[in-house]
This record gives C-alpha cells, sequence and structure tokens, in this order.
C-alpha cells in the first residue's frame, strides 16, 4: 500500500530497481517528477570516482523533445541564440534560447540526428515553449522525457570503461559527437557531452533495455573503478566545471515572476552562444541587439577564488565601501583543486571592470552558532577544473 | 527588381485608400496591390448598408471626395405592426417616444447627452496614435496624460458615472431606463452588433460609446447612408489617388513581405515578382499580415502567443436578395423600406440569439437589420428590379456542420423571421446570395471573416490594438507597418487607421 503511494506521487526511472539497490543511504532526490538516488554511500566517494574513475549517474528525469520535419533546422536555428545552420548529422551542441526581451528561457544541448530530425534535451520543462515557438513551422515536436533511459558515465577511465561494455571505437568520438551503437542486441545512442568538465559520456537507449546497460557497465568497469554517482556529487563536479544550473545560477525568465530577476545571456556567462550576425532572425534578436548596441547588460556571473576553506553558500559580496553588489549562487571547497570556490552574479562594472577588492561575507555553522568571516576574493574564469583529457582526441584508454 | 517605390500598400480597403492618399499628397511614390478585382475590402454594397462615411478630421487630411450621404431613420420592427421609427429628428423622436411612454422620452435623450459626453472624451483619444506604455516619451506620456485629463475633466459626477458604465453590460443599462422593449431593443442591437458579445455580456455599453465617436456622438443620428452605396465613395477615393499618381494594381495577390536584415524591402507577388521599396503597409488583419506576409519566422515566441490570441472570429453573415417586387411590411410605408430595418424586437430576443452563437449554433429567428436602398437609388439595380439587403447578427464563424452545410438552413431561418414582418417576402425573391463568415475571410482575405479585423473591445482596443507592443502602427520589423482596421481605432468607415499610419510612416521616411 505505501509502495503504492509513493510509485502515484513520483516516477521512478527504468534503472530503480538498480539505483535503489545501490543506494546504501536510502537518501534520495526529487528530480522533475522522477525520484533519483541523492547519495548512494558518500558523497566525497562518488565525487572521486568522477574524477579519478568513472561515475554512472541516472539521467532519465532531464526532459528530451523530438523535433521532426522538414523544417526542423530552421526552426532549430530559429529557437536558439547559437548558429546551427551548419550543424552536420550526429553532433551536439550547447545552446541556450531566449524570450523576447533577450532573457534567457533555458540552456540544454541539441542533437542532430539528421536533417530532419533533432532532439533537444534540457532541465526545464519545455513542451509548451517549444509549440508556441513552432507556430508558423510545419514540424512535429514530441516529448520522449519518458521513452528514452540516459545514463551519464564520467571519468577518466570512462572511454575504457565504454570500450569494455562494446563500444568498439568510442575513443575516436570526438567532443561534442555522437555515434549509435548495437551492444547485446540493443542500440544505444553514445555522445561525448557531460556535466562534469572531466573526459565523459551520455548514453541513452530504450528503457526496456535499461537494466540490461546498467548491468553490463557495472561490469565492464569492475577493475576501473566505477562507482554509481548521485546528484550531491553532481553538484560538486558541476560547480567545478563553471557549469550553470537553470533554476540555480539564473531564474528561467518562464519560471520568474519578478521581470527583474530575468537574465540576458551576456549577464550569465552564455554571451558566447548568442551569434547576433546569424544571417535568419531568431527569438529575442532584436532585444539582444539592443543590449548590445546600448551596452545596457547590467550583470555578471563570474568565478570567485576565495580566502580560506569556508564555502560561501548563498553569501553576500561586497566591495571595498561594504556595499552590496551580488550574490553567491553555488560554492564549494574544491576537493581536487584545494581551493575555495565559488560561482557568483554580480553587479557590472564590478567582476568586468573593477575585479579588486571585493569581499564575501560568509556565515560558517559551528555547533548552532555562525561564525562571520570577511572574506577577500578574486574574480576568476568561471571554468575552475578542466583537464586535458576532457577534449583529448582519441580519448585516453587504459 | 524594376523601379523602386517609396511605400507598397498591401490591400486596396478604405484605410489603404485613405493612407495613400495622404501619402501621395506628401509626393510619395505610391503602389497599392490589391489581392480583387476592385478596390474597397469589406467596405462593398454586398456587406454594408449604413455606414456614417469617413470621419470628419480625415476628410480635411485628404483631397476632397464628392458623395452624398443622407441620415435615416432607424425603425424597430415589432410582429404587431406597431413599429418604432426614429430619425435624427428630435421632435419627432420624442413624440414618437411618449406615445409608448413619456418617461422613456426624457431619459432616452438624459441618456443620450450623457452617452454623448462620453464618447466625445473617447473620441477625442481616437483620432491619433495611441500612445505607448512605459515608454518614458514625452509625447506619449503627454497623451496617456491628456487622456485621463479629459476624463478627470469630466467632473466628479460624471466621472463616477463613466467608472461605473465602462464595464457595464448595455442590458443592465437599457432595462434600468426604459418602459419600451422595441427601444431596448433597437439599441442592444447597436451595442452588440459586429461583435462577439450579447447584450448581456460585459463590455457592450464600451461598444455603443464607440460606436457613437464614429457615428457623432448621437445614439441614431449619425447612420447615414452614402449615394450609390458605400462604392461610390470607394470610387471617388480611388479616382483621387489616382489623379495624385499612386498606382493601384488589382488582382494583384502579394505572396509575402520580402525581409533582410530584418527590415522590409518589399512585396513579392504570387506569380513570383519582386517589387521593391522603402516601407510596406499592411492593410490586412493582424493575423494574415503577421503569419502569411511576414511569416511566423520573424516574430519572437512572445509575440506570436499574443498574436493567436488576437480574437478575431466574425459572426456576421450577410444576405442579398433580388426582389422582382417590393414586399409588403404590416405598418410600414414603402419609403420606409428604403430606411434601416431592425429585427430585434427585445433585448431577451437578442440575447437567445447570441446564446445559440455562443455554442455554434444557428437560432431559428435571427436578429437582422435590412433594407431596400434601390427604392431611393434605382441605379443599384436592373429596371424594375429590387436589392434587399439583410445583415445576419450571430451567425458564428465555426458553426457545427461548417458552412457549407448550414448555409441554406440561414438561409430559410433568415426568411422565416422576415416573414413575420412581410409575409409576401418568399413571393418577391428572385435571386438569393449568402455570404457566410467562412464566404468573408475566403473572398476578402481576412482571417477569421471579422467585420473590424478582430473583436473591438477593451483588451484590442487602444493601445493593445491589435496586441500591445505593436499598437502604433509598427511591427516589431523595421518598414513594415499595419494600416488595416485591425489597428487604433478599429472598424467602422472611419479612415482614422490609415491616417493615422501614413503619419507615423512619413515620419520615418
Amino acid at each position: 500500500m505505501i509502495e503504492d503511494l509513493r510509485e502515484a506521487a513520483l516516477k521512478l526511472t527504468p534503472f530503480h530497481s538498480r539505483t535503489s539497490l545501490a543506494c546504501r543511504t536510502n537518501t534520495w532526490y526529487r528530480w522533475a517528477g522522477y525520484t533519483v538516488v541523492a547519495e548512494y554511500s558518500t558523497t566525497e566517494l562518488e565525487y572521486t570516482a568522477t574524477r579519478n574513475g568513472t561515475s554512472v549517474m541516472d539521467l532519465t528525469p532531464m526532459y528530451k523533445y523530438d523535433i521532426k520535419g522538414h523544417r526542423a533546422k530552421d526552426f532549430i536555428n530559429y529557437f536558439v541564440t547559437r548558429d546551427l545552420s551548419e550543424m552536420k548529422d550526429n553532433t551536439v551542441a550547447y545552446v541556450i534560447w531566449c524570450n523576447e526581451d533577450g532573457k534567457v528561457v533555458d540552456d540544454g544541448t541539441v542533437f542532430c540526428m539528421n536533417q530532419n530530425e533533432f532532439k533537444i534535451c534540457c532541465a526545464v520543462k519545455m513542451l509548451t515553449w517549444l509549440k508556441d515557438s513552432a507556430e508558423g513551422f510545419d514540424i512535429d515536436i514530441k516529448e520522449v522525457t519518458d521513452e528514452t533511459a540516459a545514463l551519464s558515465v564520467q571519468g577518466p577511465t570512462s572511454c575504457s570503461t565504454l570500450k569494455n561494455y562494446g563500444a568498439s571505437d568510442v575513443e575516436k568520438l570526438k567532443p561534442f559527437e555522437m555515434k549509435n551503437y548495437n551492444i547485446d542486441g540493443y542500440s544505444v545512442l553514445i555522445s561525448r557531452t557531460g556535466f562534469t568538465g572531466d573526459l565523459g559520456y551520455e548514453l541513452w537507449t530504450d528503457p526496456k533495455n535499461a537494466e540490461a546497460m546498467w548491468d553490463s557497465l557495472m561490469e565492464a568497469g569492475k577493475h576501473l573503478k566505477i562507482r554509481p554517482m548521485g546528484m550531491y556529487g553532481l553538484e560538486m563536479v558541476r560547480i567545478e566545471a563553471g557549469f550553470i544550473q537553470t533554476g540555480t545560477d539564473f531564474v528561467s525568465s518562464e519560471h520568474a515572476l519578478r521581470p527583474v530577476r530575468m537574465r540576458s545571456p551576456y549577464e550569465i556567462g552564455m554571451g558566447w552562444l548568442v551569434h547576433l550576425k546569424k544571417k535568419d532572425y531568431f527569438v529575442g534578436k532584436r532585444a539582444l541587439t539592443k543590449e548590445k548596441e546600448t551596452n545596457s547588460t547590467e550583470r555578471v556571473l563570474v568565478g570567485l577564488d576565495i580566502d580560506g576553506d569556508k564555502p560561501a553558500h548563498g553569501s553576500v559580496i561586497y566591495n571595498k565601501k561594504k556595499e552590496d553588489i551580488g550574490i553567491v549562487t553555488a560554492a564549494l571547497w574544491s576537493p581536487t583543486l584545494k581551493r575555495n570556490i565559488a560561482i557568483a552574479s554580480l553587479q557590472r562594472p564590478y567582476g568586468v571592470k573593477i575585479k579588486d577588492d571585493i569581499f564575501v561575507e560568509i556565515y560558517h555553522p559551528e555547533e548552532l552558532e555562525y561564525r562571520k568571516i570577511w572574506a577577500s576574493c578574486k574574480v576568476v574564469k568561471r571554468q575552475f577544473y578542466s583537464p586535458e583529457r576532457r577534449n583529448a582526441v582519441p580519448a585516453e584508454v587504459y | 527588381m524594376s523601379k523602386i517605390y517609396d511605400v507598397i500598400i498591401i490591400g486596396g480597403g478604405h484605410n489603404a485608400l485613405v493612407c495613400a492618399n495622404i501619402l501621395a499628397k506628401k509626393n510619395k511614390k505610391v503602389l497599392i496591390c490589391e489581392a480583387r478585382d476592385e478596390c474597397g475590402g469589406l467596405l462593398t454594397n454586398q456587406l454594408t448598408n449604413f455606414l456614417p462615411g469617413l470621419h470628419n478630421n480625415v476628410k480635411s487630411s485628404i483631397d476632397s471626395i464628392s458623395t452624398k450621404d443622407y441620415s435615416v431613420k432607424s425603425i424597430a420592427l415589432s410582429e404587431t405592426g406597431h413599429h418604432l421609427i426614429l430619425s435624427n429628428n428630435r421632435n419627432e423622436n420624442q413624440k414618437i417616444l411618449e406615445k409608448f411612454s413619456p418617461e422613456d422620452a426624457d431619459r432616452f435623450f438624459k441618456l443620450e447627452k450623457k452617452l454623448s459626453i462620453f464618447s466625445k472624451t473617447l473620441g477625442s483619444f481616437m483620432q491619433s496614435s495611441p500612445p505607448r506604455v512605459m515608454n518614458n516619451s514625452f509625447s506619449d506620456n503627454f497623451k496617456l496624460f491628456k487622456l485621463g485629463l479629459n476624463v478627470r475633466m469630466l467632473g466628479k459626477k460624471n466621472f463616477n458615472e463613466f467608472a461605473r458604465m465602462i464595464g457595464l453590460n448595455i442590458a443592465d443599462e437599457l432595462e434600468d431606463q426604459f418602459k419600451n422593449t422595441l427601444l431596448q431593443g433597437l439599441i442592444a442591437h447597436d451595442s452588440v452588433t459586429g461583435s462577439n458579445l450579447g447584450p448581456r455580456s460585459p463590455g457592450t455599453l464600451i461598444n455603443l460609446l464607440y460606436r457613437m465617436a464614429i457615428y457623432d456622438n448621437s445614439i441614431f443620428g449619425g447612420i447615414k447612408k452614402i449615394e450609390g452605396g458605400v462604392i461610390s465613395a470607394i470610387n471617388a477615393l480611388e479616382e483621387n489617388i489616382i489623379k495624385r499618381g499612386v498606382e493601384i494594381k488589382k488582382s494583384c495577390f502579394v505572396k509575402r513581405c520580402i525581409i533582410e536584415n530584418d527590415c522590409a524591402k518589399g512585396v513579392e507577388l504570387n506569380n513570383g515578382e519582386l517589387i521593391e521599396s522603402k516601407a510596406v503597409i499592411s492593410s490586412a488583419d493582424p493575423k494574415s499580415t503577421y503569419y502569411c506576409l511576414l511569416g511566423a519566422e520573424h516574430l519572437d515566441t512572445d509575440f506570436k502567443r499574443r498574436v493567436k490570441h488576437y480574437r478575431a472570429k466574425g459572426r456576421v453573415a450577410k444576405l442579398t436578395l433580388i426582389l422582382n417586387k417590393i414586399p409588403e411590411f404590416k405598418g410600414l410605408e414603402q419609403s420606409d423600406l428604403s430606411q434601416r430595418l431592425v429585427v430585434a424586437p427585445s433585448i431577451d430576443y437578442i440575447e437567445e440569439n447570441f446564446n445559440f452563437s455562443k455554442f455554434e449554433n444557428l437560432s431559428s429567428e435571427l436578429m437582422l437589420e435590412m433594407s431596400i436602398p434601390s427604392i431611393d437609388d434605382p441605379s443599384l439595380c436592373e429596371d424594375g428590379m429590387h436589392v434587399m439587403n439583410v445583415q445576419i447578427q450571430y451567425a458564428p464563424y465555426n458553426v457545427k456542420g461548417g458552412w457549407e452545410n448550414k448555409s441554406d438552413e440561414c438561409i430559410s431561418n433568415v426568411l422565416s423571421t422576415i416573414s413575420n414582418y412581410a409575409p409576401d417576402i418568399n413571393e418577391c425573391i428572385d435571386k438569393k446570395e449568402f455570404i457566410s463568415p467562412n464566404d468573408i475571410e475566403k473572398k476578402f482575405n481576412v482571417s477569421g471573416g471579422h467585420w473590424h479585423h478582430g473583436e473591438m473591445q477593451i483588451d484590442q482596443l487602444f493601445m493593445l490594438r491589435p496586441i500591445p507592443g505593436a499598437a502604433q502602427y509598427k511591427t516589431p520589423v523595421n518598414g513594415l507597418y499595419m494600416c488595416g482596421a485591425g489597428t487604433h481605432p478599429g472598424g467602422g468607415m472611419t479612415g482614422i487607421p490609415g491616417k493615422n499610419a501614413a503619419t507615423e510612416v512619413l515620419r520615418d521616411l
């Protein structure tokens, strides 16, 4: 009876029989209507697997959409700010999309299956936005989140793991390339993508193959330090990699209740994904062109290197006059870098022209009391951690 | 591409002609592309009985046109033969209304006076381009301030009345004021005609005010007929602009507007021909302009959402009858038949009619406005024949069963309704021509087949017409403008949209 109620409230992913068995802490995380593991055993161990072995993470709750039709490519190119007019088959692109005010709706990845068939993978439910954007384009849009089982396999030994698993030439895949494999009689789409900043892959298959895929992968990585990773571990690696998360580092313009909370791409470090010279119109182009022309960008998202070793979760940032100039959106003591890092949203010109004399106020909990730490910090590149193996071709094989 | 025009106007409705006239007076080279073989758009004798003619403000800014118009009487028909006949003569009206009830007469004039104060206030705002809200420009803020001031200048008593009435339904007001159901029905008819509302729908009073603002700030007094029908006014306008050097291409269907670097550069015709211009003005309805002429790929998602929400489903059909003799209406002289005959005997009659259409059905008894203009103007018809125009309100665009199957039923319902007043109508008919909202859509390229290119209700008026963010005759694309009834102040034969659009274009060119 209790079991029934739980199933009714949150969906179980196709890997649930395996993840629930591996989850020794019984710590779960609610993600997009699914329940997924937050921590299998110890978050630090899971994090270490990503940086020193292979971690496997259940990505099924990521929203996935099929975009099909003879104008699918035109639509994708209109939908996102990046110029994808030259996008080739079997490649993946990291993109953002904006609303009419040039404020970011969400970020995600576009998969080009062929010139008439694309997939979009993102963190926020996007069906109505996609459908309303597609008005006037003759295309089909279908949500396939529940029909796709997705795993992320990341870490220095991930390529070797996949080779053992049966993806024979996977080391040849360049970053943002993908290939369809037939393994043990079922089809698996492997792309060299990820959210960890390390060498890594993402695997998509039909849910009916999910358990077999999980088992084979664990077997394949047995001697390569494979370990399932939960959501807490992911949060650590993504901050090190400097990846931003919708809802954490910025609020989707479709969800923000206060217009001033919406962010343009230039305000969240995504300006490089905006191609104002793109020949065709894209959603938000007029507003973004105006923002660029009038230089009216208000904020900036930066990386901070903070003195001391106490993570600056949610800290307020000040200038030397003790004026409030921004907020930390994500913070971490990085075990690999041995640095106290954070992602922060600052009011320009701080973080752009003024990078000195910036302080964070950290409230560090110490046995029912807070210790207030006034820590100096440096503005640094947001991509704190990016090993060479991440982009090496062919990928490292052990 | 050969010659470069200053302006290409898509569509040749009266707003387009007015717009072209003003542009040509400023020495702009103008080309009008009209898809049909005649200009005038929805203003044809086929669709239109009575109109006030162009707004005085517009007449003064274009070359004068020589058409005669004369006031018509409004006749609320009663099955008993005791009709209510009102004209623009106050004394006569008083006598007639007093016959029914002395109180009604007094109340009618008081109401008309009060409403005319409000309609003048609205009218002052109708004549120029609506201001942009939150734009921080001086002229926009000044316009808003002026409207606010005008409303405030009404005085405390009137201001409170204005606030009370602005969202009101017309039925409540009329039932409070009058005993005479024919009078109630006649005013209610004029408050809902052309809209998707019944007399008990909120917002019908502002409809009446809007109508009064166009019709000389009077309830019935401003209703006029143009000699030769509206088409003669269109012909006069057309002659004028041709003299001014405007080119008009007829049977010339524009496939799309050419957009380069987010800027309109001309048009492509259905035959593939490209014509270049510095600016393009669309007199088509908003949905056709944005989806067909511009193309959805030039619009932002949020903007497309607003276009999608734009309400533009027509609810008026038209039946033209060619008569071999004049039918006999109980209690009416033959000369009355060229006046405005309204079948709307009570508010409940209209509301019941509306209820059918609300659920996309047809009522068996319909609300009608009709006239036999050929009695005064034999030129409209072949010798010995007569033409009778019947306007059918509450013929829903998406009628259940589809218009291709429902037209005959609608025609027979109309004729049986008329026969309650003119029993011999069926014997007089030689030919019938029926135009449903769907036919209007197809024949005149108006998506939804709406008379006014879209509902004229508070959410689609002033700086919200057609949609917020594009209400100043401009579109998000540079060089593409709009001048049709889908722009402020909307439908009716005012010509103001055309005039205001011309002003905006001249400012940019």
